[in-house]
Order: C-alpha cells, then sequence, then structure tokens
C-alpha cells in the first residue's frame, strides 16, 4: 500500500511498453480503441482507417455528409446562395436547436432507449419559460424562469423515466404518451402567449495529453494533439470571421458571433463531461452495451435510466427555449410541429454517429447530426420547388431517419464488436 | 429411441366412452400441461367453464372482460353527464366514428402480435384516401369506384410490404421505420393531393356517390333485419355444427348449454343493434337502416379472425410474437411472416382509408396531416382492446371493442363540450394506463414474460 504512486513507467520505458501493447493480443485490441496504442501520427491514422472499416466510423461520415449536402445545395440553390454568410449563420442558429435537442437525445439513446417527447417537452418548457417573463403576469426574471422550466422538464423526464425504468414499459410507447399529453397540455398553456473558445480548449486538449504523456499513460502523439489544436482553431477563426460579416441590410447592420453558439458549446461540454468523465457516464454506456452484465456488476439500473430520461428532458427544455428565442421570441400554436422536432433530433443523433441500440455515441455527434439536419432542412426551403415545397419537409427528414438507421444496422452488421440486434 | 411405436394409429383417440377418464386423467395434469391448454376446453359443464375462466382472468389472462367493463363504466359515466350519449341516433353516431379507430386498430394488430409497431396506419389510410377520391374524379382518371378501390388497397399493402422488407430482412427497429415512413407518406400523400382539395361529394357521378354511401349509406329497415337473421343463422348453425362434431368425434368443445348461450347472445345483440338503427335519427327527413359500415367492419373481423386463428399463417404469427427464437428453430420463416404482418396491417389501414375517403367527404392537406393522429389512437384501442405490446397475445375482435372505447370516450368529450386538446391527453392518459396494465397483468401471468 506504500507504492508510490509515481513509480509509473517513465521515458525509458515507453517503447518497451508500446511494443507489449502493440504486440496485445486480439481480444484486448477489440477493447482499446487501436488510436489509443499507437505512438506516431502514421501509426495513428492507420489504426484510424482500420476502425472505420471495421464499421465503427465515429464523425467521419456525418463530416462527409456535410461537406456533400454543402455542395450539393451551393449548387442547385437559386444564384448560389447557401454558402452566403447570412445563411451560413440562419443555418447555425436554426441548428441550434436540432443540436441541443439531438443531444438530449443521445443520452437516452445510449441506453438503448428513445425519447420521442423531446419535441414536446421542448416546446413546453420554452413556453413556460416564457410565460413567466411576461410582463404583465408572473414578470420572473429570466434566469429564474429559465431554471423553472428546466427543472420541470426534468421532472417530467424522471416521470418517463420511472414508467420506463420501473415498470418496463417500453419507452416509444411511454414517451409517444407524453409526446400526445404534451401536444395537448401546451396548447393549454400556451393560450395566447408570445424569447475566447479557441483557447481555452486548446489548452484543455494539450495539458490534458502532456499530463498523459508525463505519467506514461497511452496518449496520441504530440502532434495529433497540436493538429487538433490548429483544427479548433481554424474552425473557430472561420465561424467568427463568417459571423462577423454584416449579414443585415445595409441600413440597419447586424454582425458578431451569436449568442447560441457559446450556449450550444457550453451544453455540449457539460454534457460531454458528464458522459465521458464521470461515474455516471461509464454507467450510461455500460448500461446501454450490456444492461445484465451492468446490473451484475452492481449498477442500478432504474436510477441511471430515470436520471438519464431526466437529464434528456430538462436539456429538451433548453432547447425549447432556444426555439422560442430563435423564432423572433414568439411561441404561438404553429410556432413548431412537435412531431417534426422530434423525428428531426432522432435522425440528427442517429445520422451524427450515436447508434439506436445503445452504448455507442457522444454528445458531439449529436451537434454534427444537428448541424447537418439544419443544413438540409434549410437548403431544401431554399429551392424554388413550388408546391413540392411542403411535402419535401415532411419527405427529406423520413427518408434521412430511415437512410441513416439502415447505416447504424448495417455497420452494426460488419463491426466486430457484438451484435445483439 | 427406436422402440416407440411409430405406426399408432392416429384414429386412436378415446371415443366417447373414455371421455370421463379423460377429463379425469386432463384435470389432474401437472400445471405445467395445465398452463398450456385454456382450462375452459377441458371443462365439461357450465359451471366448471365459468369456474375455469374466472381462475383465467385471475391468473391475469383476462381476454375481453376488462374492455367490456371499461365500455359499460364508460357509458354509465357519460350518460349520467349527459342524457344524450346514449340515444339511438348517437349510438349510431358513434359506431360510424368508432368504426375507423377499429379498422386501424385491427391493422395494428397484425404488427403487435409479431411483438412489432406499426406507426405509420395513420398516414397510410390518409394516403390510401386520396388516393382513391382522386382515382375517381370524372374530370381526372374517372376510374370506375371498385377498380380505385382495388388499386388503393394495392398500393397500400406495396407499402406495407416495403416497410416490412425493411423491418423483417434488415430487422431494423420497426417504430423507426414506420416512423421516417410516415413522414415520408405525409409528403407522398400531399402529392397526390396536388396541394388543392379533393370531393366525393357530387352525387351526379355513380362513383362518386358509390364512395360516399360506403361511409353515409345504410340497408333499408326490413333489409336489416333480413340481413341479421341471415348472418345470425349461418353463424349459430355452423357453430353448433362444429361443437356437435367436436363432441361425435371425442375432442374436447364447450358445454352444449354454452353453445346456445352464445347463440342467443348474439341474436339479441344483434337484434338490438338493428333495432337501434331503425330508429329515424335525421333531424328533419328519415335516416334510417343499418349503416353499411356495420357489415363492412365485421366482414374484416370475420377474415381476420379466421386468418389469425384458424390458418397456417395465424399461428406462425402468434408463434413469433410469443418466441421469435422458438419459431425459427421450428421452421418458421420469420421474414416472410414479418413481411406478411406488414403488408396485411397496411392493407387494413387502406380499407380504413377508403372509410376515411368516404367520411371526410372533402379531403385537403390538414386532414391529411391530421390522420397521423390517429395512428396513437389505433395502439391505444388496440392495448385497451386486451392485446399485449410485446406480442404473442391479442385477438382481431380486441381492436373493434377497444377502437368502440376510444370512440365512445372522444364522442362522450364532444358531447359535453371538452376542447380537442383536452380530448388528447385523456386519450394519452387512458393509453398509458392500457399499456401499465398490460406490463403488470404481464408479470402476474404464470408463463414468463
Amino acid at each position: 500500500m506504500t507504492v508510490d504512486p509515481g513509480g509509473t513507467p517513465d521515458g525509458p520505458a515507453d517503447t518497451a511498453m508500446a511494443v507489449d501493447l502493440t504486440a496485445a493480443p486480439v481480444a484486448a485490441a477489440a477493447d482499446v480503441p487501436p488510436e489509443l496504442l499507437a505512438q506516431s501520427l502514421g501509426q495513428y491514422l492507420r489504426a484510424w482507417w482500420r476502425r472505420v472499416r471495421s464499421g465503427d466510423s465515429g464523425v467521419l461520415p456525418v463530416v462527409l455528409g456535410m461537406v456533400v449536402v454543402a455542395i450539393i445545395f451551393e449548387i442547385i440553390t437559386p444564384e448560389h446562395a447557401f454558402l452566403r454568410p447570412s445563411n451560413l449563420v440562419y443555418i447555425f442558429g436554426l441548428s441550434t436547436v436540432y443540436m441541443v435537442l439531438a443531444m438530449a437525445e443521445t443520452v437516452v439513446l445510449l441506453l438503448g432507449e428513445i425519447d420521442l417527447s423531446v419535441g414536446a417537452v421542448a416546446l413546453f418548457g420554452g413556453v413556460v419559460a416564457f410565460k413567466l417573463v411576461q410582463q404583465p403576469g408572473p414578470g420572473w426574471p429570466w434566469w429564474a424562469a429559465m431554471l423553472a422550466a428546466l427543472a420541470i422538464c426534468g421532472l417530467v423526464g424522471a416521470f418517463t423515466g420511472t414508467l420506463t425504468a420501473r415498470l418496463r414499459i417500453p419507452s416509444f410507447v411511454v414517451t409517444l404518451g407524453m409526446f400526445l399529453l404534451f401536444s395537448g397540455i401546451l396548447v393549454v398553456v400556451l393560450g395566447v402567449a408570445l424569447a475566447v473558445v479557441v483557447g481555452a480548449v486548446g489548452t484543455a486538449l494539450w495539458r490534458r495529453a502532456a499530463a498523459r504523456r508525463r505519467q506514461g499513460l497511452v496518449a496520441p502523439p504530440a502532434s495529433l494533439t497540436a493538429i487538433r489544436i490548429v483544427l479548433v482553431a481554424v474552425v473557430g477563426v472561420a465561424v467568427v470571421l463568417i459571423c462577423t460579416i454584416n449579414r443585415g441590410t445595409p441600413l440597419v447592420a447586424v454582425q458578431g458571433v451569436p449568442w447560441v453558439i457559446p450556449i450550444v458549446l457550453v451544453v455540449l461540454a457539460a454534457l460531454t463531461v458528464l458522459l465521458q468523465r464521470t461515474r455516471f457516464g461509464r454507467y450510461v454506456y455500460a448500461v446501454g452495451g450490456n444492461p445484465e452484465a451492468a446490473r451484475r456488476a452492481g449498477v442500478s439500473l432504474a436510477a441511471i435510466r430515470t436520471w438519464a430520461f431526466a437529464l434528456c428532458s430538462a436539456t429538451a427544455g433548453l432547447g425549447g427555449i432556444l426555439l422560442g428565442s430563435f423564432f423572433f421570441g414568439q411561441y404561438s400554436t404553429n410556432t413548431a410541429d412537435p412531431g417534426q422536432l422530434v423525428l428531426y433530433c432522432v435522425a440528427a443523433a442517429v445520422i451524427g454517429g450515436v447508434s439506436l441500440f445503445g452504448g455507442r455515441g457522444k454528445p458531439i455527434h449529436g451537434v454534427l447530426g444537428g448541424l447537418l439536419i439544419g443544413a438540409i432542412a434549410y437548403g431544401v426551403s431554399l429551392l424554388s420547388l413550388g408546391q413540392l415545397a411542403t411535402p419535401l419537409q415532411y419527405i427529406v427528414p423520413g427518408v434521412v431517419l430511415i437512410v441513416a438507421v439502415l447505416v447504424d444496422v448495417l455497420s452494426r452488421r460488419g463491426s466486430g464488436s457484438g451484435t445483439r440486434a | 429411441m427406436p422402440d416407440i411405436p411409430v405406426t399408432a394409429d392416429p384414429g386412436e383417440t378415446p371415443g366417447g366412452t373414455a371421455d370421463a377418464a379423460m377429463a379425469v386423467d386432463l384435470t389432474a395434469a401437472p400445471a405445467a400441461a395445465a398452463a398450456d391448454v385454456p382450462p375452459e376446453i377441458l371443462a365439461q359443464s357450465l359451471g366448471q367453464y365459468l369456474r375455469a375462466w374466472w381462475r383465467r382472468v385471475r391468473g391475469g389472462d383476462s381476454g375481453v372482460l376488462p374492455v367490456v367493463l371499461a365500455i359499460v363504466v364508460v357509458a354509465i359515466s357519460f350518460q349520467v353527464a349527459n342524457p344524450a350519449f346514449l340515444s339511438a341516433q348517437n349510438l349510431v353516431n358513434l359506431f360510424e366514428q368508432s368504426s375507423i379507430y377499429m379498422l386501424l386498430a385491427m391493422a395494428e394488430i397484425f404488427a403487435l402480435l409479431l411483438g412489432e409497431i406499426d406507426l405509420s396506419v395513420g398516414l397510410v389510410m390518409g394516403l390510401g384516401s386520396v388516393v382513391v377520391a382522386e382515382l375517381v374524379q370524372p374530370t381526372g382518371l374517372n376510374w370506375p369506384w371498385w377498380a380505385a378501390i382495388i388499386v388503393t388497397l394495392l398500393a397500400c399493402a406495396a407499402w406495407g410490404a416495403f416497410q416490412g422488407s425493411l423491418v423483417a430482412r434488415l430487422r431494423m427497429p420497426s417504430f423507426i421505420v414506420t416512423l421516417g415512413g410516415l413522414l415520408i407518406l405525409q409528403g407522398v400523400a400531399i402529392i397526390v393531393l396536388k396541394g388543392a382539395l379533393v370531393s366525393i361529394g357530387n352525387s351526379r357521378f355513380t362513383n362518386e356517390l358509390v364512395l360516399y354511401d360506403i361511409f353515409w349509406g345504410q340497408f333499408e329497415p326490413v333489409v336489416g333485419w333480413i340481413l341479421l337473421a341471415v348472418v345470425v343463422g349461418a353463424t349459430g348453425t355452423g357453430l353448433w355444427l362444429r361443437d356437435a362434431r367436436k363432441r361425435r368425434h371425442g375432442l374436447e368443445a364447450p358445454p352444449r348449454s354454452l353453445t346456445a348461450m352464445k347463440i342467443v347472445l348474439m341474436a339479441v345483440a344483434g337484434s338490438a343493434v338493428v333495432a337501434i338503427c331503425n330508429v329515424n335519427r335525421a333531424h328533419f327527413g328519415t335516416i334510417e337502416g343499418v349503416p353499411y359500415i356495420i357489415p363492412i367492419v365485421l366482414a374484416v373481423l370475420a377474415a381476420w379472425t379466421v386468418l389469425l386463428q384458424r390458418i397456417r399463417f395465424g399461428r406462425y404469427v402468434y408463434a413469433i410474437g410469443g418466441n421469435p427464437e422458438a419459431a425459427r428453430r421450428a421452421g418458421v420463416s420469420l421474414p416472410n411472416v414479418r413481411t406478411w404482418g406488414f403488408v396485411l396491417a397496411a392493407l387494413t389501414a387502406g380499407i380504413a382509408g377508403v372509410l376515411f375517403a368516404s367520411w371526410q367527404v372533402s379531403l385537403t392537406t390538414n386532414i391529411i396531416k391530421s390522420a397521423n393522429s390517429y395512428v396513437l389512437l389505433a395502439v391505444a384501442a388496440a392495448v385497451i382492446g386486451g392485446t399485449s405490446l410485446f406480442g404473442g397475445r391479442g385477438k382481431t375482435i380486441h381492436g373493434v371493442l377497444g377502437g368502440l372505447v376510444i370512440g365512445a370516450i372522444y364522442n362522450g368529450l364532444y358531447l359535453l363540450g371538452v376542447s380537442s386538446w383536452w380530448i388528447d391527453v385523456v386519450v394519452a392518459g387512458v393509453l398509458l394506463a392500457a399499456v401499465a396494465i398490460d406490463v403488470l397483468s404481464r408479470r402476474g401471468a404464470p408463463r414468463q414474460a
């Protein structure tokens, strides 16, 4: 018990360890992502490519999808308007709602469950928050209203989660019922109601990798960490530049980074830390990967499931507030169709790379998938389609959802890790 | 095991004299066997039968009892709140509304029995209604009504085959396939509608008139009675002869008194329905007689009951719903049966679509969008009726009874002047309650969930 924690092998032992690890049996290799074992950029890329080919493609498909969608829409939109700064910022604003909702959905999908009520609960949360700050009315301060809305949504999720987790009613039925319930309640509540980052991320990434290397833990090669930081910087600078271009009319200048971007990043960071760095997160992946194994390991399935649904609904509530805010701070019964919203966010999560069958996915996948869905939704609306415009609003997400799940199903078949579908 | 006499004469089943001994044997059978054979089959007298049935209800397999109780409770509460509820006029109205829920619930039951779900039935109905209405337009394709109906049903079945293949062959989760499917159908239906309005309300054209009459037409009062006599006579004779044949061959059959009671009950219920329908229900003029939709719903019910209870396909459906792996090892082709299940669900939803077109008369984009809300009612109706969400338990009749409950709730709340949003909230509550009861009753059941 008196072993010095500093006694982990340092510098000279590194190479021996690397040999050991790369020579590890296949069984172990299946558990440890090959990237972790790579010691140079080349090795890392080869390992990554092997993983992509075995079906665990991570964010690659969604990034490729975004590029393809951007090119196609740039070509086919009238006057090639798709990639204008004003449109890009609008798409981002629109997508933030899908991003937040997709991140909410991700938490539940990771368990191998689904929440079809996020759309309705999100709108409900938004309406509650908006109602509470009305001046002739409750007149609460904005932060109190938001906290109250999120708490109420969290309670709704806890109720849904309890039904699913303790009674083992299939989650899609419970949440379908909740969807109907809240679509109704929504209208009743509504009545007539009218809402520096690069540096921090880079430093954090670098310091974490350096710390791991110092302690002799497996860490990505330094060159890769550098590349990542540069990438974050480039993307960040591009976003800021695009946002700072004047996108208003010549009379009214609209420029600057919209507030929603940092909001989304904060949610992303919070959920990522929660899912990747805390015990709760590990339990969520464990339950999603193999509930029986998790149960035997002493994880309380009911508690984890209930908390995940509560977390999902609270995040959805935030999405609803963003949605109301996006539509010029107004809410009416026509603002958004909760049914369509939920389909968009499930599709966004699955397109982003979250598996419908549980245990695979990250919050960042929800963000990327949400951006892709937002781009598609807005791109379709840019086209002058005449009578086809309305039907395509339904057909496109339907096709996208089915294709995304199809890819998920097929990639699970191709992957080496156990398929339980 | 070469000593087993494989050449045993299949005619060696115990005859009449062995009956008593056999009954004793069977009732003394171990619990394992009793779980497989419904106790009613073993009962030899009415008293025994009722006791066996009560034992089964307490064991969690309550059949139609809860839904019949629910109908009685709903009827009494609404009658107290509004005396117009049980008037002949409103009862026919209620049944007409419920017929859509009944057909959609019968459609949903095919998917539920397989342990799957079909969320697209509402919009398959929506698409079917638009297609059938567009096909008979005199200014458009001007097809005869029967050709339009056949093509509509085929189109719906083809869509079911597509969704079923994705579910059955690629093993995609059915709720995702049908969720995506319903969105696509919504778009397709709006395209078929050409963004405008389509109507079948012009009585100058025979084809439109026939479609209109499917929902709104009725038999002459006398024809209603004749029809009832024919139906009760035929089914009663069939039932009696079947039970008599079973008894003659020494097979287990319900006691004679029970068969007779069933037939009498059928005659009484039928007479009540015909009598109610034959009351004049018009504010001005005369509207009386049995609506055409009653025999339509009964025909679908009879056809699907035979399909599920009497032929091999039906047994396979129950086998897969009960335990897919066991069914597969027994040689059942899972992909084929599952695909056909979805085809039949979509076909039934297509029949509902023809009724829906006839009911709405004029179809608009908004009506098509609203068709989506019917799917939850269909699932709720099936589950309230006694069909399990987890597959393998349920009958077509459950859809009809559950549809009646949903129709009664809608109709009753509407009569009380409750807004449609609150009605949705109530129905959602009923759905969740029904599912919770389903889950809990499965826990109480002797068979493993």
